[in-house]
């Protein structure tokens, strides 16, 4: 990885980029409400959870799929996986929050990496039955800059785990140390859960656990909230 | 040698004012008997048997069913299927339900129970008309086993792909490994042991929608429920519980809105 690429991903996995993750808990706030995730070993407990047993079958693979189906030039493929991906969000916010985070992403990424892959992407959402995902843009970007396939992984999931973090730093809340320290003991899942998605084919896309599904669901029935999903 | 273990194929038809066979043919460890009229609405119910009491090693089974248009049905089993120790293949099941414009399909089947060192897998494909009706209860228990040890089953993994119009609109993916996973824990059963899921896809859903989400709301204390509106005009509701009452008593109450559409109560399936 050149400085290029290394500076580009730090940008793409910066916390800071304006594509709305902040405004989503993907059922977080459930448990919080729920008196389930109050400090940051509960929320530790979730987030292995939430990262083992969803993402790593849903947007993780997804990014991976993506990822493979361009380095081949299997075009077909990705839009295949798009569909897939989103079909396979059965809470009505987490897939709305998929929808707007990855159409906001793919604006974004259009301003910066103006690319014909990017433009057909949103081409085929003006169009077709696709839908835009945060994953499928992340892919779109990595292979653009040339980055490995682990590398693509690695980053992807970092993004999505750390912005869950600052957003459980703020609606549990703990403290920012708590939250960086909690970080820090996820870089090692990330690698173990890069090797098992590695592993995985696109007949595993979509395994979700029940209860963090219900508790996505019941999300949309919560009397106050402060994040959309 | 039949590649199946057990094989079920129904084809039925709308005949004046009733849903009639136009075909059926079952082999090996599958059978049906004669439709029942269980109302005067003219819908067929079939109940599966499975004569060799349940699912062994290495089996493969396949249910397909498909509805001509305006045809309705009720599929349900004569009890529940139990999943045996699986040593050396797991278990394979396939689903396949055809819905043609205006038919209904209700696909009840008893719960699921798994053994030691079960492995269990299923398949479900429906492929329906965009004015189709679908009404799919699944039921999950956490097994059984000698020593009454929760959870003794290595693997069950549910998976159904619903295609409208031959688009992909639902993709439901259900994966049970106790072994690996902290199945009783946090993001799984939650500290509940049963576990319950209905797809209802009704093109007039809106009509009572915000009545059957009212219901589920207030009136099941002991169930863990969430539920969501589909992409497509339906809803999921998926169900935590502590027994196979429970979860029946939120399919009938959710079955009565259901009916209630096409101006039908809900019939006792009187099993036991």
């Amino acid at each position: 990885m050149d400085n290029l690429q290394l500076l580009s991903l730090l940008q793409l996995c910066d916390s800071n980029l304006p594509v709305g993750q902040f405004s989503h808990s993907y059922g977080l706030e459930t448990y919080i409400q729920d008196g389930k995730v109050h400090d940051k070993q509960t929320m530790k407990e979730w987030l292995m959870v939430y990262a083992e047993d969803q993402m790593c079958f849903s947007d993780g693979l997804g990014c991976y799929l993506g990822f493979q189906a361009l380095s081949e030039g299997h075009l077909t493929d990705f839009w295949e996986i798009a569909v897939r991906l989103d079909a396979q969000s059965l809470s009505r916010e987490s897939r709305e929050a998929n929808r707007k985070v990855g159409m906001r992403l793919l604006k974004l990424c259009q301003d910066l990496y103006p690319n014909s892959i990017l433009d057909m992407y949103k081409q085929k959402i003006k169009t077709d039955h696709i839908k835009a995902h945060p994953a499928l843009v992340f892919a779109m970007i990595s292979y653009e800059l040339h980055l490995s396939e682990t590398e693509t992984i690695v980053a992807y999931l970092y993004s999505t785990i750390s912005g869950l973090i600052q957003n459980a730093v703020r609606g549990i809340p703990i403290g920012q140390t708590a939250g960086q320290t909690l970080l820090h003991d996820m870089k090692s899942r990330i690698e173990i859960l890069t090797d098992r998605i590695k592993k995985l084919s696109i007949d595993d896309l979509g395994a979700t656990p029940p209860g963090l599904e219900i508790a996505q669901m019941r999300h949309e029935h919560l009397a106050v909230r402060i994040f959309m999903s | 040698m039949n590649r199946w273990t057990g094989e079920l194929q129904l084809h039925m038809k709308k005949k004046t004012n009733r849903t009639v066979a136009e075909s059926v043919f079952f082999q090996g460890a599958f059978k049906v008997m004669r439709p029942l009229y269980l109302d005067d609405s003219g819908q067929a119910c079939y109940y599966i048997l499975n004569p060799g009491g349940g699912y062994v090693d290495g089996d493969r089974y396949i249910i397909s069913v498909h509805l001509q248009e305006d045809a309705e049905l009720l599929l349900t089993t004569q009890s529940a299927t139990k999943v045996y120790k699986t040593m050396r293949d797991p278990i394979y099941q396939e689903n396949r339900f055809h819905l043609e414009s205006g038919s209904v399909l209700e696909y009840w089947p008893d719960p699921l129970i798994a053994y030691q060192d079960a492995r269990y897998e299923q398949k479900t494909i429906i492929d329906m008309s965009q004015d189709a009706s679908l009404f799919y209860a699944e039921t999950m228990t956490p097994g059984w086993s000698e020593d009454g040890e929760l959870f003794p089953y290595t693997k069950i993994h549910l998976k159904s792909d619903i295609y409208i119009d031959g688009k992909l609109v639902v993709l439901d993916h259900l994966r049970f490994m106790p072994q690996t996973q902290k199945i009783k824990g946090i993001g799984f059963l939650e500290g509940y042991t049963h576990f319950g899921s209905l797809t209802i896809i009704d093109q007039s859903i809106d009509l009572y929608l915000e009545e059957l989400s009212q219901h589920l709301l207030r009136d099941y204390d002991e169930c863990q429920i969430g539920f969501s509106r589909l992409e497509v005009s339906g809803i999921l509701i998926r169900i935590l519980a502590t027994n196979t009452k429970q979860l029946e008593d939120v399919f009938k109450g959710c079955s009565k809105f259901f009916k209630r559409r096409f101006g039908r109560a809900v019939p006792e399936l009187r099993k036991y």
